[in-house]
This record gives C-alpha cells, structure tokens and sequence, in this order.
C-alpha cells in the first residue's frame, strides 16, 4: 500500500530500512544501488529540518513576517504552506533561533517583514550566574509556538509530520555570553561555561516536554554552533554531545528527535549518533558516505537527512541543479531530503517545489 | 641568534602558545631594550598569526585556539604601538569590514580583522548586521581599497548581494575590491553576485587582500 507522505517521514525516522535510490535516471543512479523491483517500496518523501519560509511562501499563505515570529495564527498559517504549497512531508514551527535567549533577556532585534529576528544584545556577561526563568514554557514566544503546534495538528497534521525546533544547549549557552566569549572559555576554563550550558540544558529539556505536550510529532533540536567550523571534536564531546544527550534522554523516545548541526562534522558523526537522536540531519559539507560507512561499521542505524544546499542549488540553481543534490543526496545514503540548514528567504518557491519532485521521483528501498 | 631575533621568535611564540602574559613580557623587553618596535611586531607577532593561520588551515588549530593567540597578539601591540616611528615611505591599504544586514554572527569576521590587521591593514570594522549603503559610504569615507563582507546565514546572504548592487548602482563598483566570506558562501555564489574574491577562511582572506592591493600597486 502507498504511504501517505507524513507516514513515509515517521518511517524513515524510526530508521526503517530505506535508503532512497533514483530508477528514473539511467545515467545519474550508481548501479550499486540498483534495487530489483520488488523490494522498491513507495516514493521517498522531502522535508526542511531548519526554516524554510520564503518571501514567495508567505505571498501564498498570505502569513507575513514579523507577525509570524510573534502570534499562532500567522506563524501557524505561513508553516502550513510548507505542506500545503511546497509539499514537504514536514512543518515546523519557529522561524529563527532566538527564541530562548529572549526569555533569558538577550535584547532582539525584529527582522522586519525580511529578516529573521536576531540577537542584538546577550544577556549575560562571563562570570555572571545565570538565572533560569520561572515558568520557562509561559515566557516570550514560547506559548505562541505551542498554540502553532497545536493549530498545525489540527490543520495539515494529517498529511505532514509536525515538527516543534528548539536550540541546543550549547548554542544557546552562545547566545547568552556571545560566541566569542563563550569559545575562549570552552579552551582556557571550560567550568565557567558549564553554568549556562547547564541552564539551558534544563530549559530545553522543559521547552521539549512542552513541545511534546503541545502534540507535535517530532523534535528538532538545533545545536548550531556546536559545529567543528567553530570548536574542535574535543570541546564537541565534552560541552556540546552530552548535553544534547540529556534532552533527548528526557524526551525518552516518546517522539523522534532530529538533531542538526551546521557545517563540518566528519570527526564527530559516531558521537552526534551516540547522543541517540533518532536522526542527524547535516549540511553537503559532511561526507555523507564516510559516515554511512563508518556507522555501517560500528554497527549505527541512524539515518541520516540532508543535503541540498540551499545556496548552490536552492537559492542560485535551477530546478535541474536541485535535482541533481537530490539525486547526489540520496546515493549518498540519506533517509530523508532536507536542504543542508536554513533556506534563505529569497528562494525560488519552484526551486523548493523541484526538490520534492526530485525526492517523490526517488524510490524507497529495503 | 641575535637578542632582537631572540625577542622576535619569542613574540611570535606567545602568539602561537596563546601566552598573553609572555607576549606582554617580551613586547615591553623590546622597548626597553630599544629594538624596532615596527619589526617586533611584523617578524614576531605577525609572524606568529601567520603561523596560527597555518595550523587553523590544517585544522590543528579551531576558533578558540585563534581568538587566544589574537588576543595574545593585540597584548603585545599594545605595549609596542606607541613606540612605532612613523615611517612616511610605508603605503598603508584600508580595508572597511563588516557583517552584512540581517545577520548578528560577527565571530567570522572578527578573525578575519584579525588576520588582516596582522597582515598590516588598517581596518575599519563596522561591526555587524550593517546596511547595505554604509559599507560603501565607509568605505569613500576612509578611502579603502577593499570592502570585505561577511555572514553565517543562508538567511542574510540576499543583503550581500545588495553591497554589490549599491556598488554598481551608485556607479562605483570600480573604485573597491570586494571581498567575501562566511559559512554558507561558495565560489559559485561569490562569482554570481559579482564579487571580486571569495575566501575560504580569515588567513585566506588576508592572503587574497594582500594579493589586491600589491596587483593595484602593479598596475599603478
């Protein structure tokens, strides 16, 4: 029987077996993934872990922002479009990665109806004692994203997964101090961070059971700046992966938790699975063979998500390019296509669209 | 090896040791000792970024290695800067910096100021999430040669594009280099908005501007 899309997601999250392979191409699919075709399953479904509105999007859903960074409706309305308009399997909701830092009383600075909300001002200063706020889950945008979840439920839950994202502890721990700040430290007295890694590792854990309670389907933890662009394996595995692991432990299995992380991260793709996210989603900067293989060899099931680049192909390419890095994407072993980390909000909606295309035209194989 | 050398190889490994204390030491010998404070900083400080470049490119050394050693370095030019003899024959290139509007990750373009000024720029930096028609205001300002831009976002990246645009608009894409950089640019993208170079990383990026300025003082 065909799959419905979001079912086609759930799957490929519980790490069933599939690894997409493309049979319509003759030239591009590598023989070696050839599947006979009894054992092809349904076609391979498309998603966006990391934001995915566009100025087109949100001209479609009629959901602008700024107000869909602030209130359910919009938001709700603007990530629905991501089903509805783009066809992707999944929807999630917020649009930028400030969202905790503005409960923790970083200043934001409103992105205007192009932008995203950023930081414009960190909370605290190095040495300071973190305060974590009562009622994390009231605060700042937070019941807003939980009123979008549910509305999402309601509105495309059927044929989408619903995803809520929040930040990872480190990378919230870098907006509370700023990067630079928090970088120095990770080297020369690593336990002055630990206090706001710890924090944020608590609130996480609050904001994810919320998330949970809310209804959505999955989790999305976005751990950006725990990339080896910006710190080595070593700080990766004693500041980033254990606190990763103690939100998805507190998340116990009861959704699937997709991690993503920017930029390098061949030395650590066996620790990023070892947090036991039920999926890594990575950027094309990531050999993503090497790691299927390393993880074939110890024995890891993790799929892996990824990665059309949204610059490359999504932004810059055309429909042609982004099948390609779909094509590319799913020879090199991954469970599910996603662009590589945040589209920018100027792409072409066709663009969007061409990736769906690319990944339904794939076929599922066991 | 003479003592000023010895000074020299000492700097340059404070920087690479990320020894502040050690480099503020042997800054403040040079003075004392009456050397060059001009070479102190070009064949040790300089030198020893140079070295830190190297080892970030070969992936030794990560972000907070080289945030240390800068700040070891800037420990060091400070006890030596206000001892530098004005030297009138020296050209000095400016570079204007910043972190395109819309994005407020400015980590990526601090190394690169970094490792532009210990390649002998004098940069003015901006800061971050800048409009579009400031870099070049700034940049007629200050009469730069270059105009770097910088971001991490996929989100920020049209903004870049925007300096490009300014640039031609105002008919004054001629009159500066562009340089840019950050997570999510490729050569592919550079090319497109019609940028001068891409650098792949800030020891790149300072390579790439001196190699500007020195084909502008060729075809001078």
């Amino acid at each position: 029987m065909e799959k419905t899309t979001r079912e086609q997601v759930l799957a490929a999250l519980r790490g069933e077996g599939a690894y997409p392979v493309a049979i319509h191409d003759g030239a591009q699919s590598a023989p070696l993934h050839r599947a006979d075709t009894n054992s092809l399953r349904s076609q391979v479904a498309a998603i966006s872990v990391c934001q995915y509105a566009t100025y087109e999007l949100m001209e479609k859903t009629g959901a602008f922002w700024p107000q869909a960074h602030y209130e359910a409706a919009p938001m709700a309305r603007l990530a629905a479009g991501g089903a509805t308009v783009i066809g992707l399997g999944a929807v999630r909701v917020p649009y930028c990665q400030t969202v905790e830092a503005e409960i923790y009383g970083a200043k934001i600075k409103d992105g205007g109806r192009t932008h995203i909300p950023s930081i414009a001002e960190h909370p605290y200063k190095l040495g300071d004692t973190p305060e974590i706020p009562a009622d994390f889950v009231k605060k700042g945008r937070i019941p807003a994203i939980l009123e979008a979840i549910r509305i999402l439920k309601r509105e495309v839950g059927e044929k989408a997964v619903v995803m809520g994202s929040i930040v990872g502890p480190f990378s919230v721990a870098a907006n509370l101090v700023g990067i630079s700040a928090l970088l120095k430290a990770s080297l020369r007295k690593p336990d002055s961070i630990l206090p706001y890694i710890e924090a944020a590792t608590e609130t996480a854990q609050q904001y994810a059971a919320a998330v949970i309670e809310a209804g959505a389907d999955a989790l999305v933890i976005e751990d950006m700046m725990a990339s080896l662009d910006m710190i080595s394996p070593r700080t990766y595995r004693a500041l980033a992966a254990p606190y990763e692991t103690r939100v998805i432990a507190s998340v116990g299995k009861r959704i699937p938790v997709i991690i993503h992380i920017c930029g390098k991260l061949d030395q650590v793709m066996t620790d990023i699975a070892a947090t036991g996210a039920d999926a890594i989603s990575v950027e094309s900067a990531v050999d993503i063979p090497a790691a299927r293989q390393k993880f074939d060899e110890a024995g890891i099931r993790t799929p892996i998500i990824g990665a059309v680049h949204p610059i490359r192909a999504l932004l810059e390419g055309t429909p042609e390019d982004v099948a390609a890095e779909v094509r590319k994407s799913a020879a090199d072993g991954v469970a599910l296509i996603s662009p590589d980390c945040a589209v920018a909000p100027n792409t072409p909606l066709a663009n969007l669209q061409a990736m769906v295309e690319a990944a339904g035209a794939l076929q599922e194989r066991r | 090896m003479s003592r000023e050398e010895e000074l020299h190889k000492g700097l340059s490994d404070a920087v690479v040791d990320m020894d502040e204390d050690l480099a503020r030491e042997l800054a403040q010998a040079v003075v004392d000792e009456g050397f060059d404070a001009y070479d102190a900083i070009e064949k040790g400080l300089s030198a020893g970024m140079e070295e830190v470049g190297r080892l970030y490119e070969e992936e030794e050394y990560f972000i907070p290695e080289l945030l240390l050693c800068s700040d070891a370095m800037y420990a060091g030019i400070e006890i030596l800067k206000p001892h530098i003899k004005k030297r009138e024959d020296t050209v000095r290139h400016t570079v204007v910096i910043g972190v395109v509007e819309g994005d407020t990750h400015d980590i990526g373009k601090n190394l690169v100021k970094i490792m532009l000024e210990s390649a002998g720029f004098d940069v003015i930096d901006l800061g971050r999430d800048i409009p579009a028609a400031d870099f070049v205001r700034a940049a007629e300002e200050h009469q730069a040669e270059i105009i770097a831009l910088a971001t991490l976002m996929t989100t920020a990246m049209p903004a870049m594009r925007e300096v490009l645009e300014v640039l031609e608009k105002e008919a004054k894409r001629g009159k500066f280099k562009v340089v840019v950089g950050g997570g999510p640019i490729s050569p592919a993208f550079a090319d497109k908005i019609g940028a001068d170079v891409y650098a792949v990383n800030a020891a790149e990026a300072a390579r790439l501007a001196r190699e500007l300025v020195s084909q502008g003082e060729a075809g001078k």
